[in-house]
């Protein structure tokens, strides 16, 4: 038989894989890699969406960012950020573990009892927003009128810097506990019922067992819903663009929100172009910082 | 064998990466574009667009539509007047064989704008003609998404003026005619009509005399307002730009790159809003839904007048179940006011057959027959000098006699500021304003911080 003098064997089953790869790297090159580095690029330009030159302005751009006029709306942005997903978290996490324990007992009555919980997931996002459009109006909205039931003056609910991003947590978060009481619930089935009938056998009481057995056990269900959510709430957009545009004042203007200003509204890639670099070297570093932290305190039934 | 497909990994994503890199200076985005031979022999004469009804200088065979072809227009006209957007275009599309224009509801001004720039840079799915809200016309006309409809409107011999000079320049940007002014209205005060009966007030022409007449029709008890005397629409700068213009107010200097928003003159105006803001003789709207809200309030008289666009006219006579008096916007020192609505324009990435069938829909929609229908059921203006001077101005203002105040004003309605900045100063202004208006905050302060936002904006753009 004749042998291949070029190319080991080895070497033709890694051509083989390669090949096999391609069309993802492919995918993965146009669709991702290259928007990035396109992003790097537009950064250094002047380019204004509008025209079809640009020239290459340096450092100018991102001297805005961090020594200009771009530094004050930077920090207000990520702050709102940050409080935004810290309120997505605690309603996700808390609600969810919450409602699993609530409605965690497996009979008919419960069961339509979470899908009622978890229906508003399946609500699309924009249909939703106008919703409660309507439910926070000042004047005509039920909530003010149920306040105005029991003696409370009515809220500018999307007016006031105060109350605006608690408006929008109002709406992700119900459709998002929802969500989180479904992985808590499948996870806390998938808990073997052993530990619990040791802990009894033991004369452990219920808080103990749900402290010292339930929610280790759920920790790795947590890791995962954290970094979900934390992920999906730190480029939240939809519902802001909806309720409040970014107001009043920039009291609600997430990341995304202020980069699709700056791109879609004032027409500045250049400038939205910085602030996604910046957005996106955040969510890097803090993704990575999550998985470093939690490789200690994760317990996993293995 | 490792080291081999690392190279050659790192070799594909190289080029990825090198590709993503390469062609600097052009968006890439000019691939629609054809090199409109027909603008080039007009030659961008830099005719001014008094000229333009002469003799047509260009080949109007160039101009012609020879086949069959569907178009899209995209609009910000809400469902209300859904009916005369489906009875204008079927009147034209059954007026002749070749073209089929498919009108297309995009949202509003914003979204409009939004979707066109968007398309502008992908350079396709364009609209063949579009609408623009007038303060867009400028950063329109210098990115270049505009058609100069200069030639078009002389091989067709289009009678352009009769417009008003203020329309034209409205629509134009540097000497190139950019847009054709299509529905156009200017602010004023809705006023309740039989309060104002009942109290002997009328709607004040100075300034000056603002204090005294919101004393009168607001309604303030202990701390409680139980009527607002008028509503500033805060999430708009237009409606309070022109209290600035009229007090001397520079938004935008000479030097084209700062702002005289600092200025006493402007700062006192500021004051002033805070004070009534305080008192409860008027509210700041501001919000997603305060233009909602606003007309509401004014519906259920929970505030004696609200400062508008004309253009609702209609839809606040119909609503109201009392008399709707309109009056114009108090003065400074001039009484002036600008003009809003929206343009229509033709997007230059087109190619020529689509402009072409572009210029044949945009000509009807502008002619004075269209122009009529808008204005009688809408609250929008006529915009021909053949309506406004003739007898049909006088019927038109039989049927709504409302609009005396704007036919007596009409020389003194001036187009927008045009600045490439504009719509990002426009922005950092009015949530300043909302803020100081709607939170307790440092005035001065605020003012410093948005000067300084503007100027570097100004300075940029």
């Amino acid at each position: 038989m004749e042998q291949n003098t070029f190319l080991k064997p080895r070497t033709i089953s890694a051509i083989k894989d390669f090949i096999c790869v391609l069309p993802a790297l492919v995918f993965l090159g146009i669709f991702t890699y290259y928007p990035i580095c396109k992003l790097i690029q537009i950064s250094f330009t002047d380019w204004n969406l509008l025209n079809d030159t640009w020239n290459y302005v340096g450092l100018k751009n991102w001297i805005w960012l961090f020594n200009g006029s771009g530094t004050k709306h930077l920090l207000n942005s990520l702050k709102v950020t940050v409080l935004y997903s810290i309120g997505e978290l605690t309603i996700t996490l808390l609600g969810g573990l919450a409602f699993a324990l609530i409605f965690g007992r497996l009979n008919k009555t419960f069961s339509i009892m979470r899908a009622i919980v978890f229906m508003p997931k399946y609500v699309a996002m924009s249909s939703a927003a106008v919703v409660f459009l309507w439910i926070l109006n000042t004047d005509t909205g039920i909530l003010n009128y149920l306040l105005n039931c029991v003696g409370l003056p009515s809220v500018d609910w999307l007016g006031n810097r105060n109350t605006a991003l608690l408006s929008v947590l109002m709406l992700t978060g119900w459709r998002a506990i929802g969500y989180g009481m479904m992985i808590y619930l499948s996870a806390m089935i998938g808990i073997s019922k052993d530990y619990y009938e040791a802990a009894s056998l033991d004369g452990a009481t219920a808080v103990q067992s749900f402290f010292k057995i339930t929610l280790p056990m759920l920790s790795p269900t947590t890791l995962f819903l954290f970094v979900t959510t934390f992920i999906s709430s730190m480029k939240v957009f939809q519902s802001v663009d909806i309720l409040t545009s970014g107001g009043p004042y920039r009291a609600t203007e997430v990341f995304v929100y202020t980069i699709y200003k700056y791109a879609m509204e004032d027409f500045r890639m250049d400038r939205a172009s910085v602030v996604a670099i910046a957005f996106f070297v955040l969510l890097l570093v803090v993704t990575a910082s999550t998985f470093k932290i939690s490789n200690s305190s994760v317990h996993y039934d293995s | 064998m490792k080291k081999a497909l690392a190279i050659m990994l790192t070799a594909a994503m190289g080029c990825g990466m090198l590709s993503g890199c390469s062609g600097g200076g052009s968006t890439g985005g000019g691939a629609v574009q054809q090199t409109t031979q027909a603008a080039q022999a007009a030659g961008d004469s830099g005719s001014s667009s008094g000229e333009t009804s002469a003799a047509p200088a260009v080949d109007a065979s160039m101009y012609e539509v020879t086949e069959p072809i569907t178009i899209q227009w995209w609009h910000s006209i809400e469902d209300q007047n859904a009916q005369t957007v489906e009875d204008v275009v079927s009147a034209f599309n059954s007026s002749q064989d070749l073209i089929t224009v498919e009108a297309v509801y995009v949202g509003s001004y914003g979204q409009v704008n939004e979707a066109l720039v968007a398309a502008h840079a992908a350079g396709t799915g364009l609209p063949a003609v579009t609408v623009a809200n007038t303060p867009y016309v400028a950063e329109y006309g210098a990115g270049g998404l505009t058609e100069d409809l200069t030639p078009y409107i002389q091989a067709t011999g289009f009678d352009i003026d009769d417009f008003g000079k203020g329309l034209i320049d409205a629509s134009s940007y540097e000497g190139k005619q950019v847009a054709l002014p299509f529905l156009i209205s200017t602010q004023v005060i809705y006023y309740n009509k039989d309060i104002a009966d009942e109290l002997g007030v009328t709607v004040p022409e100075k300034w000056d005399d603002m204090e005294s007449f919101l004393e009168k029709v607001s309604v303030v008890n202990n701390g409680t307002v139980e009527r607002y005397g008028t509503v500033v629409p805060g999430w708009d700068q237009w409606y309070f730009e022109t209290f600035y213009l009229n007090k001397g107010v520079n938004i935008i200097n000479d030097d084209r790159i700062s702002t005289d928003l600092d200025s006493d003159a402007a700062v006192e105006l500021v004051y002033q809003f805070k004070d009534w803001c305080d008192k409860g003789y008027m509210y700041w709207a501001n919000g997603t839904d305060a233009s909602s809200i606003m007309r509401q309030n004014f519906i259920d008289k929970k505030t004696f007048s609200v400062m508008h666009t004309s253009s609702l006219y209609n839809n606040y006579v119909d609503k109201c179940d009392f008399e709707v008096g309109m009056a114009w916007l108090p003065g400074g020192e001039t009484k002036d006011q600008e003009i809003g609505g929206c343009v229509l324009l033709i997007p230059s990435k087109n190619d020529q057959a689509t402009k072409n069938a572009a210029w044949q829909f945009l000509s009807y929609l502008c002619s004075k027959e269209v122009n009529m229908t808008w204005a009688k059921e809408t609250g929008y203006i006529p915009t021909r000098n053949s309506v406004l001077q003739t007898e049909e101005g006088v019927k038109f203002l039989e049927e709504k006699p409302a609009f005396q105040c704007i036919f007596d004003n009409l020389d003194l309605i001036n187009p927008r500021i045009q600045h490439p900045g504009w719509n990002q100063l426009a922005t950092i202004w009015k949530n300043y304003m909302a803020e100081i208006m709607i939170e307790d905050v440092d005035i001065p302060s605020k003012i410093e911080d948005m000067v300084e936002e503007i100027n570097e904006v100004l300075e940029d753009s």
